[in-house]
């Protein structure tokens, strides 16, 4: 008996599955010729990983991983057939990707003060592609890090501060930094607790040096500013306030309207020490273009559509995702979920926004009328409020996101498990902080992200994933084949 | 009547022995119950007789034995029983008269007369010569006809044959002692003589026994006479041919063949056919059907069902397969065992065929015991109460259903140097305010945890409450620190609120320099209201911007919900029980004490809130709390939560407004967390036990968006819970425990000290000894 046994699972293991391998890439698809395959319905991704390998026969193996269905393959052949009732005697479509490198750590720039914005200035970059006639050279990656003590600072890639924006008595911040962005590879935006966005001037000397000049500031928020966005092209900044309420705002001196002079600094009624200290440099003040007003909370994210920059997104701690129509300044749609919203990103090939919650998880929404339910997809990992979002250069489905439980996590809204709430979003690697490592507590979990909060994320094609935070470093992690790349 | 019986006892010594008898015996039947008495005292009697004379059976069988002395005793038997005495002697006297002559007349009982004639004798040529001479010819009569006469029969001759006597029988078995060849100890009932049997006889029933031949002169082993031989011969005995009417068919037979055919053709004789089931049905006949509308009914309300077996299995087969047949071992485990302890009261045997299977052995044991079982143990229907535990227990929502609520700690705010004592959330929900013992207010960003403002309000004295001003059109931070009480405009929001602000505070400087100072008697008096100062250029320029005097350390501060009044509390047990307890007017900055004395039972004040719609002003003191009318200046309420030292209280947000009554919770120094409903009882609703140490303060969400309330507790965690008020009467808040938050370490017995809730979203943060304050999200 026990020998029929051992057969027939000998058996079961020979049980093979036709399968049909493709690509989507040219450069590792199959040729044509390869039909279905015949495979023992045992292997796992690595084994399937090593027969496309000798099937291209490649010099270099080439990890992949195997969508079926769309889904990752995380089991066997064999318990995926199970799992979703599919018979063995069909032929299994199975698509293969590269499979993603581990995000090293590359460099941390050690700060004064908690660094609650970042932003990269490359030749992929936004602020560089949107500029015209500008041109970038590898090597010439700037990073620009807006931190607690009011202060921007701009670092190449071997971690020297190539320029610094003046302190507040010279026309600088007077409050903390909390966003900061490259509007072009000359002009930086930043914004922050003293209620201003600060439009600066930004001029290199030479490979080392350079400066930081204020050129505009813009009044118009009562409340701190917690969100910047930038749309070069039109020349127009949207934030989001504690007020409650979105600036419209253009980086034109030209364009924008006076500043409100209830909000001026000099306003203030009372003999304060930080008036004596104010202006010593006068810089132009300026008014929003409008206050989008709808919100009923602190708004926490703005953002522009990515494909048309008429259209503006934000959240707030209300629960609500707001769609603007920023032409004509009206409200267009309004979703509601159920929790605080803290961070906003666009993935435009999906119609969908990625909202990170106060409730520890990114909620994927459709904006569009027609969709049916608020959150399409929720991506469950992190443990705390999630504060920053930046998409993957790379790839359509990829997504970074940064939490006040110190990490960064990678997710690629592909992969997927299925949990007692339905499908849930699953991470694909999490970064966390190499300041914990350095201590020697990688492992430990600080209680609420304590002194490790991330804070900022921002992943670009050329310098990789930049995440800022509590521990007052700007940490740097390889960006390139993390996820599978675009198909 | 008298001669008659003289006459009988004259006969009676005259009489056979057995007639005597014959009537003692009679009687004894007439005196049967007492016949019967005596039966059961009998063997006494026997043994003693002189001393029963009451017992007339005894005597009797005793006169029997002894006929001499019964003279004396006969006649008073007679005269006892008169008309069983005549009716049997009448008999006696006819045998007697058949005796003397051939016709004679006599008197027969009744005093007739009576002829008696001779015996006939008959010819001797009679028929039945041979008949025995003495033989009785009564016929096929049972004897016991004849029980009550003298004779037994009559003989041939009609000559009464007389019973033979028992005297006679007595002197037989007497003379039997030496038994006689033949002696059977039988009595021949057609003579009443002893039957005794002949030699011939004897031997015939020898034979008999013997299993023998009876007649005389059989061999039973006569040897054998062939008559005819047992060979079969081959050839016939007779040469003669074979008749013809062996071969030719009888035509006498043909001939009744064909009679019979001709019957059945005619119809005459039917062949046999079976038997139809016919109906009959008779239409006369009505039967009435009792049963035809029947309907099953409901079984008896005592009905208990059988319970129900399971199908036998293969080991209790006649023939089970070899695998259910116990080994020798289990065999002899199984006889060894108890029969009490065996798992199975049989053993599966094999007995190949079913026509092998012995009777049940245990037949009568099982009827037995199965007998037993209904005597000993009728079945009954048990009225046990079959409730399940669980749904005695309240049916609460599980917690998960009541999301959202805190779950984790989000945010840690580290920078007090020791103990954080108080905290706030400002109502725009951006800011959260601390105060600890090292005599600093701070602003931190609630989400980020990162301090935005600071303050040092005392060097020596801890900052024992921060509350923000409700409204979100000013910031203004109350804070009381050692014996002042400070209001402080941190410098965090935009210059137009921030102008707001200043200007709600510094209106009422003026108000108060047009009041006139006060004399300097009344300064000196301890219940003077203080007057409101400036501070110190150091504190002025970190936004501090009225100091309150109180002149005692105020430990409790709560804000009247517009924002122009708050209550502060000095519970401290020297401080005089007149100014224990301030309403402080920020517009008029103005101060005033409106208890005079100190509130009955229960020590100091604790803490004092304002209702958050009507002018009551609610005081607690260590055992009370008591709701005060403002406006007329009342008492219209007294609590008592029937804590021993209440630390805190909050009164729910929505209380008295549309959706419910009043409902306050109390936290006490002695572990309860009390739920008071105001429209109930002065008692508390709900009582909750929860921690390990004294709870520090309760709070309720601000502004009702999510029915949940915490508490903090020196076991340095807090709880959450989930209360809901409803806002019709009848039904009553639900209270669910949801979540312990724990994080905080108990530093020097204290754990965690202040508790506060955002004012939208369901996140709370506390204050920990340790510290440290945290966000839970």
């Amino acid at each position: 008996m026990s020998e029929e046994q051992v057969s027939s699972a000998a058996e079961a293991a020979q049980r093979q599955v036709r399968v049909q391998l493709t690509s989507q890439q040219e450069d590792i698809a199959l040729p044509e010729s390869t039909g279905p395959i015949l495979v023992p319905t045992g292997l796992r991704r690595y084994a399937l990983s090593t027969l496309v390998n000798n099937l291209l026969s490649s010099e270099k193996p080439i990890p992949f991983e195997f969508l079926i269905n769309g889904t990752f393959l995380r089991t066997s052949i064999d318990e995926y057939l199970t799992a979703n009732g599919i018979s063995a005697e069909t032929t299994l479509e199975i698509e293969y990707v590269r499979a993603l490198i581990p995000p090293l750590h590359i460099a941390s720039f050690q700060h004064d003060d908690w660094v609650s914005a970042t932003d990269v200035l490359s030749e992929t970059s936004p602020a560089a592609s949107w500029a015209s006639g500008a041109t970038f050279s590898k090597g010439q990656e700037r990073i620009l890090s807006g931190s607690y003590d009011g202060l921007l600072r701009i670092w190449n890639m071997s971690s020297e501060i190539i320029a610094t924006s003046p302190a507040p008595a010279e026309g600088g911040h007077t409050a903390s930094i909390k966003a900061a962005k490259f509007v072009s590879p000359n002009q930086i935006a930043s914004t922050g607790l003293d209620r201003t966005v600060r439009l600066w001037k930004y001029t290199e000397d030479d490979e080392f040096s350079g400066k930081i000049t204020p050129q505009l500031e813009l009044y118009g928020h009562k409340s701190a500013i917690e969100s910047l966005a930038v749309h070069a092209p039109s020349n127009r900044l949207l934030t989001g306030s504690a007020d409650h309420t979105v600036g419209f705002w253009s980086t034109k001196k030209a364009d924008a309207p006076a500043a409100p002079e209830n909000l001026l600094p000099s306003s203030i009624g009372r003999t304060s020490k930080r008036r004596k200290l104010n202006t010593s440099v006068s810089t132009a003040q300026r008014g929003p273009l409008s206050l989008l007003s709808g919100h009923s909370a602190p708004v926490s994210g703005a953002i522009f559509d990515a494909r048309d920059s008429t259209v503006g997104y934000s959240v707030s701690w209300d629960h609500s995702l707001r769609t603007w129509d920023l032409v004509t300044g009206s409200l267009v749609d309004t979703r509601t979920t159920s929790h605080s919203l803290l961070s906003l990103e666009h993935l435009p090939d999906h119609h969908l926004l990625a909202a990170g919650t106060s409730a520890r998880h990114i909620t994927l929404i459709d904006p569009r009328a027609s969709a049916t339910t608020v959150a399409a997809l929720t991506l469950r990992g992190h443990t705390n409020a999630v504060v920053s979002l930046a998409r993957d250069p790379h790839s359509t489905y990829g997504l970074i996101s940064g939490s006040h439980d110190g990490t960064c996590r990678i997710w690629d809204i592909r992969s997927t498990k299925t949990d007692k709430d339905g499908v849930v979003g699953e991470s694909v690697y999490s970064i966390g902080r190499k300041s914990l490592e350095e201590e020697g507590k990688a492992d430990s979990k600080r209680v609420g992200g304590e002194g490790v909060k991330v804070f900022s994320v921002c992943w670009d094609k050329a310098v990789g994933i930049v995440s800022a935070g509590e521990d007052k470093r700007i940490q740097i992690n390889r960006g390139e084949g993390v996820l599978s790349s675009k198909q | 009547m008298a001669k008659i019986d003289a006459k009988a006892s004259k006969k009676r010594k005259a009489v056979t022995r057995d007639v005597e008898e014959e009537a003692g015996v009679f009687s004894g039947d007439e005196l049967s119950p007492e016949n019967l008495d005596g039966a059961l005292s009998d063997s006494a009697n026997d043994l003693s007789e002189s001393e029963d004379d009451d017992s007339e059976s005894e005597i009797e069988l005793i006169d029997d034995f002894s006929s001499e002395d019964e003279e004396d005793e006969e006649p008073e038997l007679d005269s006892d029983e008169i008309p069983s005495d005549t009716e049997e002697k009448m008999p006696k006297k006819a045998t007697i008269a058949d005796h003397e002559s051939n016709v004679r007349i006599v008197k027969d009982a009744n005093g007739n007369e009576r002829y008696l004639y001779d015996e006939i004798n008959p010819d001797d040529n009679s028929d039945y010569s041979d008949v025995e001479e003495n033989a009785n010819t009564i016929g096929d009569i049972p004897l016991s006809f004849y029980d009550q006469y003298p004779h037994i029969g009559y003989d041939i001759n009609g000559k009464k044959i007389m019973r033979p006597a028992k005297g006679e029988a007595l002197d037989a078995l007497l003379d039997s002692i030496e038994i006689p060849k033949g002696w059977t100890g039988l009595t021949d009932p057609s003579t009443g003589k002893p039957l005794e049997l002949s030699q011939e006889e004897l031997e015939l029933l020898k034979k008999v026994q013997m299993n023998e031949t009876t007649v005389d002169g059989y061999d039973p082993y006569e040897p054998t006479v062939e008559w005819f031989t047992s060979q079969q011969e081959i050839m016939p005995l007779s040469a003669a041919p074979e008749p013809k009417r062996r071969f030719v068919p009888s035509k006498h037979e043909q001939k009744r063949v064909m009679k019979l055919v001709k019957a059945i053709r005619d119809g005459r004789i039917q062949p046999y056919r079976p038997p139809e089931e016919r109906e009959e049905k008779e239409d006369d006949l009505v039967n009435y059907d009792l049963w035809a509308d029947e309907v099953e009914r409901p079984d008896h309300i005592m009905h208990i069902p059988a319970p129900k077996l399971p199908p036998p299995g293969y080991e209790e087969s006649y023939h089970p397969p070899p695998e259910y047949l116990p080994s020798n071992k289990e065999r002899k485990d199984w006889e060894a065992m108890d029969p009490e302890d065996r798992e199975q009261d049989y053993l599966p045997n094999d007995f190949g065929s079913l026509r092998r299977v012995p009777g049940y052995d245990n037949f009568v044991q099982e009827k037995f015991e199965r007998c037993l079982d209904l005597y000993l143990a009728p079945r009954v229907r048990r009225s046990k109460l079959n409730i399940d535990p669980e749904s005695l227990l309240p049916k609460l929502p599980s917690p998960e259903e009541l999301k959202p609520f805190p779950t984790t700690c989000a945010t840690v705010f580290r920078g007090h140097k020791g103990r954080v004592r108080s905290l706030n959330v400002d109502p725009t929900g951006i800011w959260l305010a601390t105060g600890g013992d090292d005599g600093t207010i701070r602003v931190w960003e609630i989400l980020t945890g990162r301090q935005l403002w600071s303050a040092k309000l005392s060097d020596e004295d801890a900052v024992n409450v921060v509350r923000w001003r409700p409204g979100k059109d000013a910031i203004i931070l109350a804070a009381a620190a050692g014996d002042d009480v400070f209001l402080a405009v941190p410098p965090i929001a935009d210059p137009e609120i921030e102008k707001a602000s200043l200007d709600i505070i510094d209106a009422g400087w003026g108000y108060a320099a047009s009041q006139p100072p006060p004399s300097a008697a009344e300064a000196n008096k301890k219940s003077t209201p203080p007057k409101w100062i400036r501070p110190s250029s150091e504190l002025a320029d970190a936004g501090v911007c009225v100091v309150i005097p109180l002149r005692y350390i105020a430990k409790s501060i709560s804000w009247h919900r517009r924002g122009d009044y708050f209550v502060t509390v000095c519970s401290g047990a020297s401080t005089p029980a007149s100014v224990a307890i301030a309403i402080h007017t920020v517009s008029k900055h103005l101060t005033q004490f409106p208890f005079r004395r100190r509130l009955k039972g229960g020590g100091p004040p604790q803490t004092a809130h304002f209702h958050p719609s009507k002018p009551i002003l609610f005081v607690a003191n260590q055992r009370s709390i008591r709701g005060y009318d403002l406006s007329r200046q009342l008492l219209v309420k007294i609590l008592q939560p029937g804590a021993r030292w209440i630390s805190s209280f909050d009164i729910h947000p929505t209380s008295s407004s549309a959706s419910g009554g009043d409902n306050i919770i109390v936290g006490s120094y002695d572990r309860r967390l009390l739920w008071h409903d105001l429209d109930l009882s002065a008692r508390p609703y709900k009582t909750l036990r929860y921690h390990r140490k004294a709870i520090r303060a309760v709070k309720f969400h601000p502004g009702g968006r999510y029915p949940l309330f915490a508490d903090a507790s020196d076991d340095g965690s807090l709880q959450i819970f989930h209360g809901s008020v409803t806002g019709d009467m009848l039904s009553n808040a639900s209270i669910v425990p949801l979540k312990v938050l724990k994080g905080h370490k108990v530093t020097a017995e204290l754990g965690v000290l202040d508790i506060d809730w955002h004012p939208r979203e369901a996140w709370c943060v506390s204050a920990g000894a340790d510290g440290t304050c945290r966000l839970w999200m």
